[in-house]
């Protein structure tokens, strides 16, 4: 396990990013694929994260910054080690995914998606249509689709993951880092908006 | 197995979804046996020319079943078979059109059924190399689309000579990142090179200038998938079923307000009452339903009066609505439409890709003004606002269609539902729903 303050990539992934290129018909390609690697290191991409992938492919940094600003599944500023990705688009809303966004902000006791729980456990983010509308309400959890939500399943998923952190002990270890409160500066929004 | 809701189930009705449900469809051993799977690849490469494969799709009239409907026989046949150099397939599986979940519902029960279509949609129109781009969030179906790949690369049918053919054939994956704007086929395409997704101008056209620069044939997850169906059964079967203009059968997503949403296998020309009514069981007893969207939420809305349209593209042109990703979002009579339009333009004003004005600024100042109306601060001012930003967003101002959905879905809802707008507007009140602690954001 990598521990969670490290901000540059280790060397097995950097060479990992390396050998990407060679496996699209343009080289340019690997960025995304590489992005992905270094946020499954980090948890998020730290500038300096994206100056080595950008070193490692050739690029400029800005151009691999602003690749990386576009999409909403790359992440800027630290997430929690399990984030619930709530649908609430038209189809769960009308199923009720309001209430369980509501439901999951208290459960973790965290008010917006930049902030992280007290634990260091948990983050939620509202977002768009995930493709899985028929089992309204659902939300994305652990590259896991979680359908038919209710408060008591929301629950029953966080104690599961409190749970299975207690028997590792990396509750303590987690506990021992985490910075005073949840609240982290909220921070500019970051997509789109036409290149000046 | 995955969770099944929606058409399974034995029926020969049936093009797609016949055989879901048999246990592990989704493994190769028993996609061939009795659902035949691979017999279809097996007769274009082995008993067709590529130009006859072509002609059979044509035949079949089917109808590309991304969004927009285009000729798929016809999109075939402008990519130059015998031009130099590499050319491509790209298969569209990132469906984030809100209410639409058949692509994720193929790939999740048969996977095979779409890598062969792949297969032989490469060899028709002289392509070597597949890539399909799936949206990031699609980890059980990249899972197992992946396995189909590997299974198929077992057998030899992803490889240098499929069935004893001397012509390679390949499919790699490449996973989206959350950006509703990479379906739109040239915003695709300049992710998949790496950059920000941005649409393209056309033409060029991707058949002639696509991925990386190379002809590139782009279709839709369904599209693809129902290309084995019509080699084994020809093009004049498919075009028996359906209407005349809009051939066969389509996959409808329904989902909101019904008692048994689900992906159901549809004949086009089949009535929206039988779709709702019917198929997804209709609103929850006690309630009626209100409006739906007939295509996802980028077709224009049609209230309950018109249950009786049918299906097919031509009688939802003449509701001056689309059939576009075939996802059926209902909405009963406990919900407020303002509220509604106000959620969907949030979504188009988020996923905007910022690269024209109407678009970038349009889709912000619709949520602002929608917000004012529901904080009860409107007047005709915003309801002005509203049709003026409407207008600005559709008819061809915008680069791609994102601008007109959502131009489209301020207009459709206001001709609809004029009297409830005018309530929230002028008369501050809603006399469908409880007022909510300020919409949330
Ligand atoms: C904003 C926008 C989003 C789109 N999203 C999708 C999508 O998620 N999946 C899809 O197959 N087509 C989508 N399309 C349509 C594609 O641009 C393209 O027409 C389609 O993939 C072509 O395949 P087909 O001919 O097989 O339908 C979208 C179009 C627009 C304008
Ligand atoms: S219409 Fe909107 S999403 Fe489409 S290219 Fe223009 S700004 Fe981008
Ligand atoms: S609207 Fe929530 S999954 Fe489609």
């Amino acid at each position: 396990m990598k521990s969670p303050d490290k901000t540059a990539l280790s060397a097995h992934v950097l060479d990992e990013i390396k050998e990407l290129p060679a496996k699209y018909p343009q080289p340019r390609s690997a960025v995304m694929p590489a992005l992905d690697l270094a946020q499954e290191e980090l948890g998020h991409l730290t500038p300096a994260a994206m100056s080595e992938v950008a070193a490692a492919l050739q690029l400029d940094p800005g151009y691999v910054e602003g690749v990386a600003t576009f999409y909403s599944l790359f992440h800027l500023e630290p997430v929690g080690k399990h984030r619930f990705y709530v649908c609430t688009n038209l189809s769960c809303a009308l199923r009720g995914a309001n209430e369980i966004v509501d439901h999951v902000k208290k459960a973790i006791g965290v008010g917006r998606s930049d902030q992280v729980s007290a634990d260091g456990l948990f983050s939620f983010e509202e977002v768009e249509c995930l493709g899985a509308c028929e089992f309204a309400p659902m939300m994305r959890l652990d590259h896991r689709y979680h359908y038919d939500l209710t408060s008591e399943a929301i629950d029953t998923l966080i104690a599961e993951r409190r749970g299975v952190l207690h028997t590792r002990g990396e509750v303590a270890a987690k506990a021992a880092k985490a910075p005073e409160g949840p609240v982290k500066k909220p921070r500019a929004p970051r997509k789109k908006k036409a290149d000046a | 197995m995955p969770d099944l809701r929606g058409s399974h189930g034995d029926q020969p009705d049936h093009i797609l979804t016949r055989w879901f449900g048999t246990p592990d469809l989704h493994r190769l051993d028993v996609y061939s046996g009795k659902p035949g799977g691979y017999a279809a690849l097996r007769k274009a490469l082995l008993d067709m020319a590529p130009a006859e494969i072509t002609n059979e799709v044509k035949a079949s009239g089917l109808r590309g079943r991304g969004g927009a409907g285009f000729a798929t026989g016809t999109k075939w046949s402008f990519i130059n078979r015998d031009a130099p150099g590499p050319k491509y397939v790209v298969v569209n599986a990132d469906e984030s059109e809100p209410g639409t979940s058949k692509d994720r519902y193929l790939l999740e029960n048969s996977p095979h059924m779409l890598v062969e279509g792949i297969l032989i949609a490469a060899y028709a129109v002289g392509a070597n190399q597949a890539w399909v781009y799936i949206r990031g969030e699609y980890d059980e179906p990249h899972r197992m689309l992946h396995e189909a790949i590997e299974e198929a690369r077992a057998k030899g049918y992803v490889g240098p000579k499929p069935f004893g053919k001397d012509y390679p054939l390949d499919i790699r994956l490449y996973r989206g990142h959350g950006a509703y704007i990479c379906g739109e086929e040239t915003a695709l395409l300049e992710s998949l090179e790496g950059k920000r997704a941005q649409p393209r101008s056309r033409p060029p056209f991707p058949a002639v200038k696509g991925a990386w620069g190379r002809p590139t044939l782009l279709n839709n997850v369904e599209t693809l998938s129902t290309v084995p169906w019509i080699i084994n059964n020809g093009g004049a079967a498919y075009a028996k079923l359906g209407t005349e203009k809009s051939p066969g059968t389509r996959l409808m997503s329904v989902s909101g307000n019904v008692l048994k949403p689900g992906v159901y296998e549809v004949e086009l020309g089949q009535t929206f009452r039988h779709v709702i009514m019917e198929l997804a069981g209709g609103p929850p007893e006690g309630r009626k339903v209100k409006v739906f969207w007939p295509g996802g939420s980028s077709a224009p809305v049609l209230p309950e009066s018109m249950l009786d349209t049918h299906t097919d593209m031509e009688a939802l042109a003449a509701a001056k609505s689309m059939g576009g990703s075939g996802g059926v979002i209902v909405m009963d009579d406990q919900h407020c439409i303002v509220r509604a339009a106000h959620r969907l333009l949030r979504f188009y004003a988020h996923e905007s890709c910022g690269k024209c004005t109407p678009c970038r600024i349009g889709g912000d100042w619709a949520v602002r003004t929608y917000e004012r109306i529901l904080a009860n601060e409107g007047s005709q001012v915003e309801l002005d606002t509203l049709q003026r930003v409407s207008d600005g967003l559709q008819n061809g101002r915008c680069l791609c269609g994102l601008g007109d959905s959502a131009g489209w879905v301020i207009d459709s809802t206001l001709r609809h539902f004029r009297e409830e707008y005018v309530d929230h507007a002028l008369r501050h009140e809603c006399k469908v729903e409880a007022p909510q602690e300020a919409a949330s954001a």
